[in-house]
């Protein structure tokens, strides 16, 4: 009997919370057909009919919230734990607006575009500020309608944008500006102090050319079985070496046109070869993370972005790192081609961006304002990363950081005379990044000759380019 | 008149007999008529009465029989049902989860046709499925037919043969990845050293061509146990008369197996190769842990049907060309089932 | 005679032979990953002298992997998810097997038939509407959603529905005749009757749900909210040269599935065979 009772009770909860959910979904069925043109009008009338109109009474909302309650914004970060300015930033901000409460969302760092953009589709969405991790990915965002143009309030305020260096022009989409620099990272060559000691061999310097670079790369490279030393390390990641012809400025991944990474993929599979960098497809199979290279102690030299500067100093200083076996590191600027002024280097942003779900959207922009200006700067210069507003404060806060090396070419390497982000963007920007991915694991993996892969790359380009 | 009741239908039913008497002696013809009308109308409120019984006896077994079903079906309809309807009309959308739909009739079906990524998805997920389908088949029968004698460990046997399928593909696809790790692992190190083949030709058993030869051979290894023990239910429903009567013909282990077992297990291999198939067709994590690497993007040579369909939708966000491509999944595992169903028909006959 | 036992010997000896090689190619893999386990990362590839146990076994492994990544997060979100699926899973799908099997109704050929056609579409050809459907129903980045999702699957009510098939109908006609309502006669009768068949669908939900992959990865976004196989990923992801560690993340991963599978397994062929799914 108690059984009995037991299945039917089961039985009937179910089917009381499937209808529930049953009756959910006949509205939600019709939902996208019927909802989605009524967003889309709001969302072009906010665009177009700034946002004065629309903000004004929101405006004497909040003051009058101000008195009484507190506003929380939600936003949008990934890997909380490991990455320190996130509450810093957070902190710094509440702290000179106590009315406001940031509650921070961690979507990891993995996916976490792909989260971001499954999270803002359709509506629903509670996030009010929303990190943007890549180019790629705020394209996405920004033919989703998921995030909203920021350029009215931007002249309202005033914000100056030539603080920038130039990096939202590289991120503009047809006139419109939908995210503002907070962070902006850049390529550097990090290596291994001891090594070159051992080997006896000079320092890399802050004006090598790729051709001297790959010489200084063998000369410290050691084949022995057992006792390896590779001279240079490349990351997976398509940039740490496709990306490498567009530093003479006159090449972007957007072109349609790849020829001009051959030189590079030569050199590194040269290299390769040779035993001189490991193999791409032992680190494809490890999945073995840059750091974990960088930090074994066997990697002479390896180029990657400015945000390792502050892993490295935190990890040391933990001893997470073996400060024996990684501890004495410099860097230098990236190496150039030929007749390249030296200091030219990619770079990436990290942006801040206000959905277009959020009710509170001047507050959501005061923060992104906040943020990517000076004060954010402070903020982000003090935990060892580089923010998107280079002033010669920030570059003495960052060298007078406790554990970055004191040598006069690790300082002067964070000059950076000229920048050109990773990927711009551009209205195919993911299928291009996407089909680029494909064909640099081929190149890299044997599977594919250079010439046959980057002919490739331009067939399968041209007409995502052309639309 | 007054409403049949449970109560008072036996009075309806004597009421009628005796009107159907009256009509048997009664002379007069216009009378008779008269009888002969108030039975009609009787038999009319009485059947009516009783059909409406049954009728409402049929609705309480329904009903009973609905409130079975119901807590399974409603989760099935809204969730696997509804989607399934809704994947269907999306290849024919184009939609990117939050701008508006619109209708792209065949565009995205068009656009099948000269999209290279599409089509070497399609082309390694078939090389897989004939990869994988036949040997998996071969070896699980051939292990079933070893494990159904009488052998020392038998259970013992059939637990280890068990224990890939059970274990999780993130933690077996870590231990492959190790043992055939191109440079430093195990089965490389004994290419290198004891088949002396040399250090720069050593196989790259994760990128390449080699990449779905790797895909096949793991799958055939972590799902050998589980189609084994289909294999075995289905030995285990041979009589064991057919088997004496073949030794008394003398027929050799081969013949036993050819003419006995194989024949009687027809109705099992269909069912094997039919879930072998749909799984192949779907695979896709096992290609994302085998060949993916850290960023999990899969080249050329190792990408699949529903790694496109995934990128397609939540990176790409093009909802109708990812729903045309299931649709070309959908129909590719519908021709294969069919074509079997036909073969296993034939076979039967 | 002498030569037909000589070739019997033979012939066991061939058995027995290809037995060890088959079962010793199931379980190396295993034995490596235990053996890894507990080696520092410089032993896993040392390979002369090989070793199966390390002079001195890094234990640590064991317990560094719950403070390096919220492994006990991960823990408590699976064994959650599995319970309820498998619960929802058993219950649901031999309700509505014993009626497909046992009573007559309207539409009931239809109806099965719409659960048989599922069997034959591969999840991933509808899982993006479905997955537009459940953010429609809030349920995004929610373990409810994996709840949906796996608990009602038509696996379960065609296997069970074969099962009951195999019990005669005069065993329920006759507990009809003395009165017993229907739900009576399922809990009374077919329920004692089906721990085969329950067991094995246990196990293969258990398994399934345990592992699975594909449907975490797609709504469970946060990490607060993730299972172990899609925590085992970032964590190789992030370490990925620490050997010792993922092997140690992996050997926790197989303990409760091959657990469930020792309990069951006595259970587990009969129920393939009872269940028809032999074809």
């Amino acid at each position: 009997m108690k059984k009995k009772l037991l299945s039917v009770l089961l039985a009937t909860t179910m089917v009381a919370s499937l209808a529930g959910c049953g009756g959910d979904t006949g509205s939600s069925e019709t939902a996208p057909a019927t909802e989605a043109p009524a967003t889309e009008a709001a969302d072009s009338g906010a665009d177009e009919a700034a946002d004065t109109s629309d903000a004004e009474p929101e405006k004497t909302d909040e003051t009058a919230d101000a008195s009484s309650d507190k506003t929380t914004l939600t936003w949008a970060i990934w890997d909380k734990e490991s990455t320190p300015y996130w509450t810093a930033m957070a902190d710094a901000y509440m702290e000179a607006n106590p009315n406001v409460t940031i509650d921070m969302v961690d979507l990891g760092s993995s996916d976490y575009m792909t989260v971001l953009a499954t999270e803002l589709s359709g509506d629903g969405s509670d996030f009010d500020v929303v990190t943007i991790k890549d180019v790629p990915g705020y394209a996405t965002l920004v033919q989703k309608n998921a995030i909203v143009a920021l350029d009215d309030k931007i002249s309202a305020d005033g914000v100056d944008l030539s603080l920038y260096n130039g990096a939202t022009d590289q991120v503009t989409v047809d006139g419109k500006l939908y995210e503002l620099p907070f962070r902006n990272d850049f390529w550097v060559l990090y290596y291994n102090k001891d090594i070159f000691d051992k080997a006896g061999v000079e320092y890399p310097s802050n004006d090598m050319t790729w051709e001297e670079y790959d010489k200084l790369a063998r000369s410290v490279t050691d084949t022995t079985f057992g006792s390896q030393v590779y001279g240079s390390h490349y990351h997976t990641w398509r940039s740490t070496v496709g990306l490498i012809g567009c530093l003479d400025g006159k090449h972007s991944i957007i072109d349609g046109e790849y020829s001009f990474m051959k030189p590079y993929y030569e050199m590194v599979l040269n290299q390769e070869k040779d035993g001189v960098c490991r193999s791409y497809s032992d680190l494809k199979t490890e999945e073995l993370h840059y750091s974990a290279a960088f930090s074994s102690g066997d990697t002479a030299m390896m180029n990657m972005g400015s945000w390792y500067i502050s892993t490295l100093i935190s990890n040391l200083a933990s001893g997470e790192y073996d400060s024996s076996l990684c501890g004495n590191w410099g860097i230098v600027k990236y190496p150039h081609a030929d007749g390249v002024e030296a200091g030219s280097t990619l770079g990436t942003i990290t942006g801040l961006s206000v959905t277009s779900a959020t009710d509170i959207p001047d507050q959501a922009w005061d923060f992104v304002r906040w943020a990517s200006g000076k004060e954010g700067a402070e903020v982000m210069a003090s935990t060892g990363n580089f923010p998107a507003i280079m002033t010669d404060e920030v570059v003495n806060t960052i060298k007078s950081l406790d554990g970055f090396p004191q040598d006069e070419n690790s300082i002067e390497a964070l000059n950076v005379s000229n920048l050109y982000l990773e990927v711009p963007y551009a209205e195919n920007v993911s299928e291009i990044n996407s089909v680029l991915d494909t064909y640099h694991s081929m190149i890299m993996g044997g599977e594919i000759s250079v010439d046959d892969g980057i002919s490739k790359m331009n067939e399968e380009i041209a007409p995502l380019v052309s639309k | 008149m007054a409403k049949i009741t449970a109560q008072n239908i036996d009075t309806y039913q004597e009421k009628l007999d005796s009107v159907i008497k009256q009509i048997g002696t009664e002379t007069d013809e216009k009378q008779k008529k008269k009888y002969i009308r108030e039975m009609e109308r009787l038999r009319k409120d009485i059947a009516f009465y009783r059909s409406g019984k049954r009728f409402s006896r049929e609705t309480k077994r329904n009903m009973v029989a609905y409130s079975f079903i119901a807590p399974n079906f409603i989760g099935f309809a809204v969730f696997t049902l509804v989607p399934m309807v809704f994947a269907f009309l999306l290849a024919f959308m184009k939609w990117d989860g939050s701008n508006p739909i619109a209708w792209a009739a065949f565009d995205n079906f068009k656009k099948l046709g000269s999209d290279t990524f599409f089509k070497a998805a399609l082309k390694n997920t078939i090389i897989y499925c004939i990869g994988t389908v036949p040997l998996t088949m071969v070896f699980s029968l051939a292990l079933a037919v070893v494990l159904n004698q009488k052998v020392f460990g038998r259970g013992i046997f059939r637990t280890l043969s068990f224990f890939p399928y059970v274990a999780s593909l993130v933690a077996v696809t870590a231990v492959w990845k190790m043992l055939f790790h191109p440079s430093k692992g195990p089965i490389n190190n004994i290419l290198y050293t004891v088949f002396h083949i040399p250090q720069s030709s050593l196989p790259k058993w994760f990128s390449g061509g080699l990449v779905l030869l790797s895909m096949i051979l793991f799958s055939v290894w972590k799902y050998m146990g589980y189609y084994m023990v289909i294999y075995l239910a289905g030995l285990q429903g041979i009589p064991g008369e057919l088997y004496e009567a073949a030794s008394l013909d003398g027929a050799t282990t081969w013949q036993r197996f050819r003419y006995v077992t194989w024949p009687q297990l027809s109705a099992t291999t269909f069912f094997v190769v039919v879930m072998l198939t749909i799984n192949c067709f779907k695979v896709y994590d096992i290609a994302i842990m085998l060949a993916g690497g850290g960023s999990g993007e899969l080249t050329l040579n190792a990408t699949v049907l529903v790694y496109y369909i995934y990128q397609q939708a939540f990176v790409n966000w093009d909802l109708g060309y990812s729903s045309a491509v299931s649709m070309v999944l959908f129909v590719l595992v519908l021709a294969v089932t069919l074509i079997q169903f036909r073969g296993q028909k034939k076979l039967a006959d | 005679m002498k030569s037909m036992h000589k070739k019997q010997v033979l012939s066991k000896i061939i058995v027995y032979v290809i037995l060890l090689i088959i079962a010793a190619l199931m379980i190396i893999p295993f034995l490596w990953m235990l053996s890894a386990s507990i080696k520092s990362d410089a032993e896993v590839f040392k390979m002369n002298p090989f070793q199966w146990i390390p002079d001195v076994p890094k234990v640590s492994n064991y317990t560094d992997i719950w403070t390096r990544i919220p492994f006990s997060k991960f823990v408590q979100n699976t064994v959650f998810l599995t319970i309820v699926v498998t619960i929802l899973q058993l219950v649901t799908s031999s309700f509505a097997a014993y009626a497909f099997s046992k009573l007559q109704f309207k539409y009931k050929n239809i109806l099965f038939i719409a659960y048989i056609t599922t069997i034959a579409m591969p999840w991933q050809v509808y899982m993006v509407p479905q997955f537009i459907l459940m953010r429609k129903m809030g349920l995004n980045d929610k373990l409810l959603a994996i709840i949906c999702l796996q608990a009602f699957s038509a696996f379960g009510v065609f296997m069970m529905k074969q099962f009951y098939e195999g019990i005669p109908d005069e065993l329920c006609e006759a507990a009809r005749i003395d009165g017993l309502s229907e739900y009576r006669i399922y809990s009374r009768i077919m329920l004692p009757l089906s721990k085969p068949a329950l067991s094995t669908l246990t196990i293969f939900t258990f398994v399934a749900t345990w592992n699975d992959y594909l449907g975490p990865l797609i709504y469970l976004r946060s990490e607060q909210k993730k299972t172990i196989q899609l925590g085992l990923k970032m964590f190789i992801g992030q370490y990925s040269s620490d050997y010792g560690l993922i092997m140690a993340g992996s050997v926790l991963s197989l303990i409760p599935v091959i657990v469930v599978f020792m309990i069951l397994q006595r259970y587990f062929v009969e129920g393939v065979a009872a269940t028809g799914l032999k074809g």
